[in-house]
């Protein structure tokens, strides 16, 4: 559940699997592949735990 | 009496409050957990050690509602990114990749990446917000990634690729440009870059196509392990290190050549010097810093120098000579200082907020104000007196050559009263006493030791 203090980017996530270089390519036609197959829906905030698992959006000192 | 950093509210498992004169990091449960894991790597200690991470020490005295709580030396000042030169952003987001790096080696990883998690003291770049380390979950991204190329890649780009200067964009959009707009500012060229390919154009292009899809799941799922993490981050660090901002003749650059300088600049020295040891300031702000020459002498009579300037050209050469140094570098321009904004618009305090002078340098600057700004000479006079301290300012007379080059296209019944000597005398008799003075060599130019006047 990307709803979080600090909003990391569904898109920007599975890039970072990309940016990995060719394992990391795996990784994310895999992701993507998972996601095709409609097992997941468009985010709720359904997992409470989620939403203090995160971060502020622009951190502090 | 506990009060509570306006920038520090987000994270509910660590914020920042101020006791008197400590700096406390008051902690939740999930907080102590956090920092349990963080003090037990090999990487913490060394972090420290080497001074890239800030120092830290457990108390048990701190205000009740906390779990528990850690305590940090104050630093000098804070300043925030959109003052900060070039040099001093890329010094930042790599110390970011690098601590990222090394916590990640030790099953530690920091949940954001923002620069305003960093500060500056002596010259170098220091991490400052504990609360941004947690264990690493095997199987999660970097969360922090997006907010990295918004906030440290992409103002860096603007400069060294577009030529844009990034903190008028910080300073307007705290988040930084997001992807979309990076497109919209890079050339067809620059878009072909393989780098820009990845974290600008493909980016964009998956923000757009994934918003609000739940994919950490999918990923750990899949297999992503903090190995591509790191691979990222590599590749990162090497992007930032290829960054350059050419700046070799930009505003002030070429500032010492001109003449007025060298023949002033000891008789300005030596005058200085003469207020600084009467004052005996703990802080010294050098309004129109420049090349730094005077936030050095501040610096060397035991003073906290902040040199203050709009051109970023000549802090960011001033930044490669302040290591070591007490001195710290805002860019900002006089005539539009940075505002308090953020949320309920006092999360990041207007600069004028944090810098609180016992001594005002105001050498080679009234004029600009006076003459480029058309700010009426009595209004930078009470602005100077607001500061309730000793200020040390250069009168220009309207003789002078360099008053004649900013009013080449001005007519005298377009500037304010106030400009002439006399006049000048007038005002500051109304506002200061003036401690000491002395007339400069050409006879343009006098320095002015002056007091505000006590308010009835």
């Amino acid at each position: 559940m990307i709803f979080a203090y600090l909003d990391a980017g569904s898109g920007s996530l599975i890039l970072q699997a990309v940016l990995g270089g060719i394992a990391g390519i795996v990784v994310a036609f895999k992701a993507w592949k998972a996601r095709m197959m409609g097992r997941r829906a468009v985010a709720t905030v359904e997992d409470t735990d989620s939403i203090t698992d995160e971060t502020a959006l622009t951190s502090e000192p | 009496m506990v009060s509570a950093d306006p920038g520090s509210f987000r994270d509910p498992a660590s914020r920042v409050v101020y006791d008197g004169s400590r700096v406390l990091r008051l902690l939740d449960k999930r907080g102590l957990e956090a920092w349990q894991a963080l003090k037990a790597t090999p990487f913490f200690g060394k972090a420290v050690a080497d001074g890239r991470l800030i120092q830290t020490e457990e108390t048990s005295e701190f205000p009740g509602g906390a779990t528990g709580a850690l305590e940090h030396p104050r630093l000098p000042l804070i300043t925030y990114p959109y003052e900060w030169t070039f040099s001093m952003l890329k010094d930042a987001a790599l110390l970011q990749l690098d601590l990222l790096a090394d916590a990640l080696a030790d099953g530690i990883t920091i949940k954001d990446a923002t620069p305003f998690n960093i500060q500056f003291v002596s010259g170098r770049p220091i991490f400052i917000d504990l609360g941004s380390f947690e264990a690493y979950r095997s199987g999660e991204p970097w969360i922090g990634y997006r907010q990295f190329t918004r906030q440290f890649l992409f103002p860096l780009m603007l400069r060294a690729w577009v030529g844009l200067a990034f903190q008028p964009w910080l300073r307007g959009d705290m988040e930084g440009p997001t992807a979309g707009e990076m497109k919209l500012l890079l050339s067809k060229g620059q878009k072909l870059r393989p780098s820009a390919l990845m974290h600008v154009s493909l980016q964009a292009r998956m923000e757009d196509r994934m918003s609000g899809a739940a994919v950490r799941e999918d990923l750990k799922e899949a297999g992503f392990s903090a190995d591509l993490i790191l691979a990222n981050v590599r590749k990162l660090k090497s992007l930032v290190e290829s960054l350059e901002w050419d700046h070799a003749v930009e505003g002030w650059s070429d500032y010492r050549s001109c003449t007025h300088v060298g023949r002033d600049r000891d008789a300005k020295t030596e005058f200085l010097s003469g207020v600084l040891d009467r004052a005996q300031p703990g802080v010294v702000a050098d309004f129109g810093a420049n090349d730094g020459h005077f936030s050095d002498i501040a610096a060397e009579s035991g003073a906290h120098a902040v040199a203050i300037d709009g051109d970023e050209a000549v802090l960011d050469d001033l930044y490669h000579r302040t290591r070591g140094k007490n001195i710290s570098i805002v860019v900002s321009d006089l005539a539009n200082p940075t505002p308090s904004q953020g949320w309920a618009g006092n999360e990041r305090p207007g600069l004028f907020e944090r810098v609180k002078p016992d001594v005002v340098i105001a050498y080679g600057v009234i004029h600009h104000l006076i003459y480029t700004a058309s700010i009426p000479p009595r209004a930078v006079m009470e602005w100077l007196a607001s500061f309730d301290c000793v200020v040390a300012v250069e009168f220009v007379a309207p003789t002078d050559e360099m008053v004649a080059k900013l009013t080449a296209n001005k007519l005298a019944r377009e500037l304010h009263h106030g400009r002439t000597e006399k006049e000048f005398r007038g005002i500051i008799a109304e506002i200061f006493e003036v401690l000491s003075e002395r007339t400069l060599e050409s006879g343009t130019r006098i320095l002015f030791e002056l007091k505000p006047r006590q308010k009835n």
